[in-house]
């Protein structure tokens, strides 16, 4: 077993960083749209709407009980089935499989945001959206003005987490096909069998992604919580926890 | 809606236990649970001790505590599971899929039950810590005998959820071409060719019946009254 990572600046290294590429692009994509969703699920379950609920409930009990990889195949495998046709045809022009892994994984982890948006959101005396609702706020206004900028402390650190396993989480498109990091690493391996330098050089790619975001959320966090209460109390760390 | 060409006894039958009375070839959710819970055992394992190193106050155990916990929680499972199963022969070591993804799955699922446990232990009153040393109590002692005990029922939610995880996890083992749950449904799936929807729409129930399942026997735990008359008998 000869080792040789200098093989990294050549081919192999050109295929890891076209790997990143997509895998930032399925991150940043998902995660927009995760957003979106979980802000919606996550309003709507904290506002109670009555006959809402049992939806809102049985959508974020399958995300969170079902694998990720499983819901990945089956958007992939029965999008031509479920979606209505201009949607599927839109995402075929997309690139199918790099769409039915951002949808899969928009859903999936819209459901974890929405949870995130909720615990927030009940972070909050109820009593500040009746006051601002009292004032003549719209549901809109008031969510936007008064509730939200509130809770996004109790947010941001939850959020990171998030953002850190959806980034991890990404590595499963690979499953139907996304050229992605992880995809091309077994590319390397079958191809050029450089399987273990390309293996590290991913894994020390991920970790930085991850220890990134998680850092970035930790500032973010830090920064909030310094506003709040006047003075800085917690140095920023490299956990979210 | 093609349910009957899918829920047929066969299928079913290779769904739960693969192969197992035709070929003896155990798969399918058998397989599946089999890695999930010796991941699991295993996994509780490494944070336990990976927990309480953590918490230490001493410098060379929670050092190498934390590069631990913060590698493994910032890497995908799935990259964990290439290394276990693809890096090992090239040393000379042959590890089965079954071995290799049970393996990944412990070691990350180790990383995270370690912060539980952490939290676990930040929970119990320092009093008690203090009360234990007084009366004599080594601090192996107390942390096997006051601290893990109390500490148990706190992080019994947060364990809940870490097991429903590993079981979602073990998903990944027909990447290496494992008898899953997921691969016996996608081999469904092929053979069928006309009935996605179904067949994935059967694996999202079984899984779900399943995380369901562990949740809800967790939750049996949780009150302390009932742990004690279910396993000690007081």
């Amino acid at each position: 077993m000869n080792l040789d990572f200098s093989v990294l600046w050549g081919e192999p290294g050109r295929l890891i960083v076209q790997g990143l590429v997509m895998t930032l692009k399925l991150s940043a994509w998902s995660l927009l749209f995760a957003s979106i969703i979980g802000l919606f699920f996550g309003t709507v379950r904290w506002l109670g709407i009555r006959w809402l609920e049992p939806i809102c409930w049985f959508y974020v009990e399958f995300s969170r009980n079902t694998p990720p990889v499983v819901q990945i195949l089956f958007w992939y495998f029965s999008a031509s089935y479920i979606l209505p046709h201009w949607m599927f045809l839109e995402l075929r022009d997309f690139g199918y499989e790099f769409g039915a892994a951002v949808l899969a994984l928009s859903i999936y982890h819209g459901a974890f945001v929405a949870e995130v948006i909720r615990a927030g959101l009940n972070s909050i005396q109820k009593g500040q959206y009746e006051a601002s609702r009292a004032l003549g706020l719209g549901l809109t206004q008031s969510l936007r003005f008064v509730v939200l900028p509130q809770a996004t402390r109790v947010i941001v650190p939850l959020l990171t987490n998030e953002a850190t396993g959806l980034i991890k989480n990404t590595s499963l498109a690979m499953a139907i096909g996304v050229v992605e990091m992880t995809y091309q690493y077994k590319n390397i391996d079958n191809f050029m069998f450089r399987g273990v330098e390309a293996l590290t050089a991913i894994t020390v790619i991920y970790l930085v992604l991850c220890l990134a975001t998680s850092g970035v959320g930790a500032l973010l966090s830090w920064h909030l919580s310094k506003h709040a209460r006047g003075r800085a109390t917690r140095r920023p760390v490299l956990t979210s926890e | 809606m093609s349910w009957e060409q899918v829920w047929t006894a066969a299928n079913w039958e290779r769904l739960l236990v693969g192969d197992l009375f035709n070929t003896g070839q155990p798969g399918g959710l058998l397989v599946t649970l089999e890695i999930g819970l010796a991941a699991i055992l295993a996994g509780t394992l490494i944070g336990a001790v990976l927990g309480v190193m953590r918490s230490s106050e001493r410098r060379w155990l929670w050092i190498p505590a934390i590069l631990y916990i913060q590698t493994f929680r910032n890497v995908p499972l799935l990259i964990l599971v290439f290394w276990a199963f693809f890096v090992p022969p090239m040393f000379g070591v042959e590890l089965s899929q079954f071995t290799s993804v049970m393996l990944a799955i412990s070691l990350f699922t180790g990383a995270y039950i370690a912060e539980i446990v952490r939290g676990g232990i930040r929970s119990i009153a320092p009093g008690h810590i203090e009360a234990a040393r007084a009366l004599g109590m080594g601090r192996l002692q107390v942390t096997m005998w006051i601290v893990i005990p109390q500490a148990f029922f706190s992080m019994l939610p947060a364990l809940a959820g870490r097991y429903v995880v590993s079981i979602k996890n073990t998903s990944l083992a027909f990447l290496i071409g494992l008898a899953d749950l997921t691969e016996i449904g996608k081999q469904i799936g092929a053979r069928l060719m006309t009935a996605p929807i179904e067949i994935y729409l059967t694996l999202f129930l079984i899984y779900f019946v399943v995380n369901r399942g562990i949740s809800a026997a967790t939750r049996l735990l949780e009150s302390r009254e009932r742990f004690n008359a279910l396993f000690l008998h007081v």
